[in-house]
Formats: structure tokens, sequence, C-alpha cells
């Protein structure tokens, strides 16, 4: 991602210059996370695994899919999200369109008060930082192995097992989860 | 860095087409390059020119911020990748010592004067600073997204008061900074809640947030140093849960040079002096500060004031002493008064004809400040507009007699104005009862004169709460300076 105009911090420079995310979830308990697939593809299958994962934690979800992953969310999915779930898990980036888009999405939601997780390839580590500071919210991440596109639907459901631990608390607390 | 492309033996020349004189030499810049000296001639404003020789396309400016050409056209004699001479404009015996050439363009006349270089016109050499050079700025950068919305970047980041705010550049930021004397670094005082210091660097930034031009700076100053006196108890002022906010009053010449509005709607909208000094003070508070609403600004309403609240009184009848003068600032000298109040309650009489009747009048207006039957408790501003102060001055009343003779008709027995007296709970301690007591406290009263010519619609601005601490809480006047 490339950098445009530049600014001045006209604040005491005393915080982060990334705004802080919504507040974490305090438990799980009563909560709906919508669980997001932001249509590319492969995301449904690692998406498939995540509900199966959270379901027997017996977390409610709700899933959503955004007609391409080559563009921001509608803005009425993100309305529908924001109106019957209190967090939310955004995956699975593997691109750097799919990376900058989600992140805006991440961020649109975050606006709403829903704190959330993207899930990324760990190729797209560097890309995530940089939209983070261009959007300014330190928004937090999950990453899972990179390329996922030529893997097996086993190699992917094991991908979620691995991660369902650190996207659950990156909701519930610290968002240094990644 | 200056380009590699360029001769390091030879001339270089800086020239623009629109320019006159670089026209006119374009001849003889062919002649230099016919007679075999390494030429290049870097073209500010269209590559196509001059078509004797191709140019070096500069019109980036790149070059000719870095070899400082101040006109053209410049011609600029390099050895061994050195600058050793130059000269600006046609001028024969000058081209001729540079490129070791007598008699150059025969045709023309010995003397003749350039046109100045694009990066002195307005606006552009900023921008050059901010691109090549060093903007010295020390706040921390902020860079955003190719394609992302600059303003939106701003909100985003929570620097705004609700409204647009204009992105902080490095350009806009060393604009700001031409508009006052003093150095970007210097630390102007803590920034309440959070007392955190602020430099004359981050004054500017939010005043570039706030749309201000360079020149309101030693006004946006002073209102700050202003704010920042202990007795203008700006940190209680802002986390209050009462509707007040920073009323700046702006007196003196400089007023009318930046085209603050004392007149015709001078409390509301549609004037940028006034609009954006009051904002800036605001976008310190809150930016600098920490002062944000919800936080730890408490107000359980707030008002359409905390957006901004700034005008100047109006100077021109001479029968009236100006604020600033009242408060002991000398005559033609500009300062800023900042005045802990709330948004405006219109005052309306159409029909008062003496002095005494338009006082009795006012004074029962006045009354209502904050609560009918809360004495000593607040300040407040009267905002007399000038059908309102004829009446006055037409009587021979000045500033003094008015305020004086508005006291006066304030004064009430205590036992109509103690708590639970008129079925009210609301009122003064009930020890008061066999007192005469004041509305405000002597000094708590201030007249302004300013609005249009006509209408006889004064306005008050109920004073803060914390007015009730006589000695704490203070309305400040502060000179301006450059």
């Amino acid at each position: 991602m490339k950098h445009g105009l530049a600014m001045r911090d006209p604040t005491a420079e005393i915080t982060s210059d990334l705004r802080s995310r919504a507040a974490p979830l305090t438990g799980l308990s009563g909560k709906t996370i919508a669980l997001m697939d932001i249509g590319k593809m492969r995301a449904d299958e690692f998406i498939d695994r995540l509900e199966w994962l959270c379901h027997d934690r017996g977390v409610a979800t709700r899933r959503y899919r955004k007609p391409t992953n080559t563009r921001v969310a509608p803005r009425e999915l993100i309305k529908e999200i924001a109106a019957h779930c209190q967090a939310v898990v955004i995956a699975l980036s593997d691109c750097g369109s799919c990376t900058s888009c989600s992140t805006h999405d991440l961020s649109d939601l975050d606006k709403k008060g829903l704190p959330g997780v993207s899930v990324l390839t760990d190729e797209f580590r560097q890309a995530f930082e940089a939209q983070k500071s261009a959007i300014g919210l330190d928004a937090a991440a999950v990453y899972v192995p990179h390329p996922m596109q030529n893997r097996t639907t086993k190699e992917l459901h094991a991908f979620a097992d691995q991660s369902i631990d650190a996207i659950l608390a990156a909701i519930l607390a610290s968002h240094s989860a990644a | 860095m200056i380009s590699t492309a360029l001769p390091h033996d030879g001339l270089l020349i800086f020239a623009k087409r629109e320019c006159e004189t670089c026209a006119m030499v374009e001849p003889v810049i062919g002649e230099l390059a016919r007679l075999g000296l390494p030429v290049a001639v870097l073209t500010q404003d269209d590559p196509s020119f001059p078509s004797v020789i191709k140019a070096f396309d500069d019109t980036a400016l790149e070059q000719s911020f870095r070899f400082e050409v101040e006109g053209v056209p410049t011609v600029i004699r390099m050895e061994k990748g050195q600058e050793v001479a130059r000269t600006f404009g046609w001028n024969r015996a000058e081209w001729g010592r540079l490129s070791g050439l007598q008699g150059l363009g025969p045709g023309l006349p010995a003397i003749r004067p350039g046109c100045g270089s694009k990066t002195h016109e307005p606006g552009v050499w900023e921008e050059l600073v901010a691109k090549y050079g060093d903007s010295g700025l020390r706040s921390r950068r902020i860079p955003i997204g190719e394609w992302d919305d600059e303003i939106e970047a701003c909100f985003d980041r929570g620097w705004s008061d609700g409204l647009p705010v204009v992105p902080p550049t490095d350009a806009r930021i060393m604009r700001m900074l031409e508009g006052t004397s003093r150095n970007a670094n210097e630390i102007v005082g803590h920034i309440p809640p959070n007392l955190a210091p602020v430099t004359v660097e981050k004054i500017a930034i939010n005043a570039v947030l706030a749309g201000c031009r360079p020149e309101y700076m030693p006004v946006v100053l002073a209102a700050l140093e202003a704010a920042l006196e202990p007795e203008a108890t700006m940190h209680g002022l802002l986390c209050s849960t009462c509707f007040s906010g920073p009323i700046v009053v702006v007196n003196g010449p400089l007023a009318r040079e930046i085209g603050m509005n004392s007149g015709i709607n001078c409390l509301g909208q549609g004037n940028r002096a006034n609009a954006t000094i009051g904002r800036a003070l605001q976008l310190i508070i809150r930016n600098v500060g920490g002062g944000r609403p919800g936080e730890i600004d408490r107000a359980v309403l707030g008002g359409p004031g905390k957006y901004t609240f700034c005008f100047a009184e109006d100077e021109s009848d001479p029968t009236w002493m100006p604020l600033s003068v009242a408060r002991g600032i000398a005559a033609g000298k500009n300062a800023v008064t900042l005045f802990q109040g709330d948004g405006i309650q219109g005052f309306i009489d159409q029909r008062s004809r003496t002095p005494e009747q338009l006082t009795k009048s006012l004074a029962l207006s006045l009354l209502a400040v904050g609560n009918w039957k809360l004495c000593e408790f607040t300040n407040a501003m009267l905002v007399l507009v000038p059908e309102h102060y004829a009446i006055y001055r037409d009587a021979g009343w000045d500033r003094g007699r008015i305020t004086s003779a508005l006291h006066a008709a304030m004064v009430r027995s205590g036992e109509d104005v103690i708590q639970g007296a008129l079925g009210v709970g609301e009122g003064i301690d009930v020890r008061r009862k066999d007192e005469l007591v004041n509305k405000f406290w002597p000094e708590g009263l201030l007249i302004v004169r300013a609005g249009g010519q006509a209408g006889l619609f004064s306005a008050i601005c109920a004073g803060w709460t914390g007015g009730r601490f006589r000695e704490e809480s203070k309305t400040v006047t502060r000179e301006i300076h450059p």
C-alpha cells in the first residue's frame, strides 16, 4: 500500500497515533459474533470450521458474506451486522485488495462499537500494518500461513483449529492476540 | 538532490516561457549552445521552451528550489559541480562574464530585468520546502493512504469538533507559522485537562484544522494565553457540566485589519475570522488538552458557542469606551477578552425612549441570568446594539454610568430571593433575608457594543457558574502581540 498525503499530529502526542479499538467484550455469554466472509475463494471453508468451533464452545454466531473481496462492504451489510452482533471476525484476506478493503470494514464496524479481528495470511502482515496506520485504527489481526488457495479443506480447517483461541482472545481482551 | 543530469562545468539557465525577457534571450541561448558551451536550460513552466535546445523539465521546480532561484532568467556558472557565479535578468556584460563570450545578443538592449521565479509565487515555496527541503516541524508525521480521503482521515483520528477540518499538511502549517514572529518550538503553556505542553507549532497545526488564516495567529495565541491564565479557570470551564465555554471579544485595529465582524450578525455565522479563531481555541483544548465531550468534558447540554464564540467590538462610535480600554488596555492597542459564558438570551425592547426606561428594562432581563433568584452566582456579558446604545448616548450616558445604573436597578430585597421565597427552592442563602443584594459582582457585568445598525435587539450572555467564586474565576483581558 502506498501512502498519500502526510499530515502533522495536532495532539499532545501522549497517546498512540492510532485510535483505540472499540472496547473488547467482557464475556461471550449472550453475545453474537458476526463471521464475515470477505467473498474471497476458500474463505467459506475456513469460516465453516470457525463456525463449528464457536458453536462447540457455546458461542453464538451469525454468518455474513460481502459480494466481493475487492470492495468495502455495502453500508447495508455493515448496518445489518451492527444491529445483530456484538463483535466481528473478518476472514480471510490473502491478497492486497482484500487486506485493504477488509481493514476498512473492520474500521467501519469498530465505529459502530463492534470490537473485531481480521484473519489474514501471514504474507499480508505488513500490508495490514500499513492499512492500520493509514486508517488510524489500532486494529487487531490473527494470521494463518500463506498461501491458502492451494490447501485442502482439511488443511484450512486445521488453520481454523489453530487460530480459534487467538481469534476469540482478540475479541475478548488484548488486541495483540496475533 | 541536485540533478546529476546537469552539466558539472558550464551554464545553467533557469527560465520560463511566460517571461518576456526569457523569450527575448532565446536566440542568445541558441548562440551559446552553437558555440559549444555546455548549457542546460531548466524550464519552470513549459518544457518545449526554448526551441533552440532541449530543455530540462523543471516544472516540478525541484532544481529551481535547490538553486534558490528568485527570478528568471537566472544564469549560474558551474565549475566541478559547484556554483561559482550567477546573474539575474538579461545583462550583456554579466552574461559575457559568466560565459566568457563577448558581444552576445547583438540586437538586444544592454540590460533588461527578468521576471519572478515560479518558486516564489503565492503558496508555492512552502510546498517546495515540504517536498524537497526541511520544514523544521517537529510534530509526529501522520501519513494516510494514497486513496484515502484526508477529511475523513482527520475525522477518524478524532481531531474534529464534528465539522470538517482542514488537513494539517506541512505547507499549510509553515504558512500558518508565518503569521507569528514567535518561534515554532516555544512552549506557550500547558493545556488542561491533561496539562499537556503546547508549542507555537501545535497551535499553528490546530489553527490550520480550524480554518484560520496566518494573520489570525496573534489573536489565537493571545486568546489561548488568556485562557491559560489561572483566573480564566479554563480547566474547570471545559470540564463543567454547565453550558459554558470561552467567549472571545477582540478589540483594536487588528480586528478590522483581519476582517473580523463587529456588525450585522456578528454573534452568528458567516465571518471566517470570527468563526475560526474561536474554533482554533476549542480545537487546541480538544486535541492538545484532551478535553473531549463525553470524556472529561461533562457538559449536560453544552451549547453552540462551544464550537466557536468569538467576535469583535464595534469601536466606530468615539463616545463609546471599548471593553479593552475599560479593562486597562491602552486605547488603540489590540486585545482579547475571554469571558466564560453561554449562548445568547435575546433582549427585546422597542418601546423604551429614555435611558432610565431602558435601564429598568435591561435589568429585568439581566435578572433572569442563571436563575432569577440567584445572585452573585454568575457574571454576565451584555452585547448592547447601536440603536439601544444611541438612547444612552443621546442622553449623555457613557459606559461607566450605564454600568452603575444597571447594577443599581438590579438591587433587590433578600427576602424576595432567598431559597424558598415565592415557592421556589432555588435562591440565595436564607441568612441574607434582611440584606439588599446585588445580582452581579461590581466587576461581573461586562458591556460590549456590537451589532448591526438597525434593530432594537441586544443580547445577554449568561456567565459560567464558576463566577460565584469571585476571586478564583475572572474575565481575562490580554494585549495581542505580533
